[in-house]
């Protein structure tokens, strides 16, 4: 697997990080990993360490989409082709990795975003289910692509692309979602969905507890406006 | 304008370009920053004097005590000011995130560095 780095986000993983490993290296033995410690406070990079992963320490917690684009700066600086980001708790399933390559060289897209509702069947609570939905209408209305999942942090990025979201704050802090979808999209990248397995989450605190689901859609909302107001780079 | 609500707006401001000061003085306050509460303070103080031009402005606008508008003044220039920081502490963010990225790539490197020489 030439040229392909898989970045994981990790914050108090360390009950998962050890298992996601495993099987990535189980379904690509020769794929270089990296999980990028978002200031956890558990054992989450000592663990990943004695997996045989690269570990990148951050010295404070920055976010999801903080961790994730100091991955895309490491890829960038190291010469690598293509960045898969995986979750670090165990949801996505290594084995569909293989359809997201598929995908982009069939289609010859800049991005694949892991669709969980193109095969199989994934349990979701009502609000975020709602959230999900208009978020793909608005993804659709934009792109003119139909997105089923577009909050999707399972995702295969090339060269082009993460070196774009490598760039200042052209990813944000907390979570990316549909709005990159649609920034992407206004900088002519090709986006496309590819099916992939992804399991219930197990345990920990969910961010769609509280008020927290209001506050994402919120924020969304204001993401997407500014994708619509921003000139392109 | 009553002399007792023009001394108090007067005090207002004279206590809040005193402060300021001082904690710039104590180094507790970055000088730059600073700039845009010592503005605010002197707004503060003139407007107790202003009443030939509060005064008409208030009634024309249909209120009958001409300090009220005064006080909405002084509320909407804190808030420009609450603004302007926020747009600081934004800045702030973006730079500490690029800071704590650069910080964990470059002690990767340096870890990677040091393993290598270990080896035979």
């Amino acid at each position: 697997m030439q040229g392909y780095l898989i970045a994981i986000p990790a914050y108090n993983e360390a009950d998962f990080i050890g298992q996601v490993i495993i099987e990535i290296k189980r379904h690509m033995p020769e794929v270089d990993i990296l999980v990028i410690n978002d200031g956890s406070t558990d054992r989450t990079s000592e663990i990943a360490r004695g997996h045989g992963a690269m570990v990148l320490d951050l010295p404070f917690n920055i976010g999801y989409g903080g961790a994730t684009q100091t991955g895309f700066r490491f890829a960038l600086e190291r010469g690598y082709d293509f960045v898969i980001t995986i979750d670090a708790d165990n949801q996505h399933d290594p084995a569909s990795i293989k359809n997201l390559i598929e995908a982009m060289q069939t289609q010859e897209a800049d991005a694949v975003i892991g669709s969980r509702f193109l095969e199989g069947h994934y349990k979701m609570g009502l609000f975020r289910r709602m959230g999900s939905y208009l978020f793909a209408k608005i993804a659709m209305a934009y792109t003119g692509v139909k997105f089923t999942d577009p909050t999707s942090g399972f995702q295969l990025l090339n060269r082009k692309v993460f070196s774009y979201l490598a760039t200042g704050d052209n990813y944000p802090l907390d979570y990316p979602d549909v709005n990159i979808i649609m920034a992407l999209y206004k900088m002519r990248f090709k986006v496309v969905e590819a099916p992939v397995i992804m399991r219930e989450k197990q345990g920990g605190k969910s961010m769609h507890s509280g008020l927290r689901p209001v506050i994402y859609v919120i924020r969304m909302f204001l993401a997407i406006l500014m994708v619509l107001l921003r000139k392109e780079d | 304008m009553s002399p007792w609500v023009r001394i108090l707006i007067a005090l207002m401001g004279i206590s809040l370009f005193i402060v300021v000061l001082e904690l710039v003085r104590r180094k507790q306050f970055r000088e730059e920053l600073s700039l845009v509460w010592l503005f605010v303070s002197l707004g503060i103080i003139l407007s107790s004097f202003a009443d030939h031009i509060i005064d008409p402005i208030a009634f024309a606008l249909g209120l009958t005590y001409p300090p009220v508008l005064v006080f909405v003044l002084i509320q909407f220039v804190f808030l420009l000011a609450i603004l302007y920081f926020s747009k600081v502490v934004s800045d702030l963010k973006s730079r500490n995130k690029e800071l704590s990225q650069k910080v964990a790539l470059m002690e990767f490197q340096i870890n990677s560095l040091n393993e290598r020489q270990k080896r035979p």
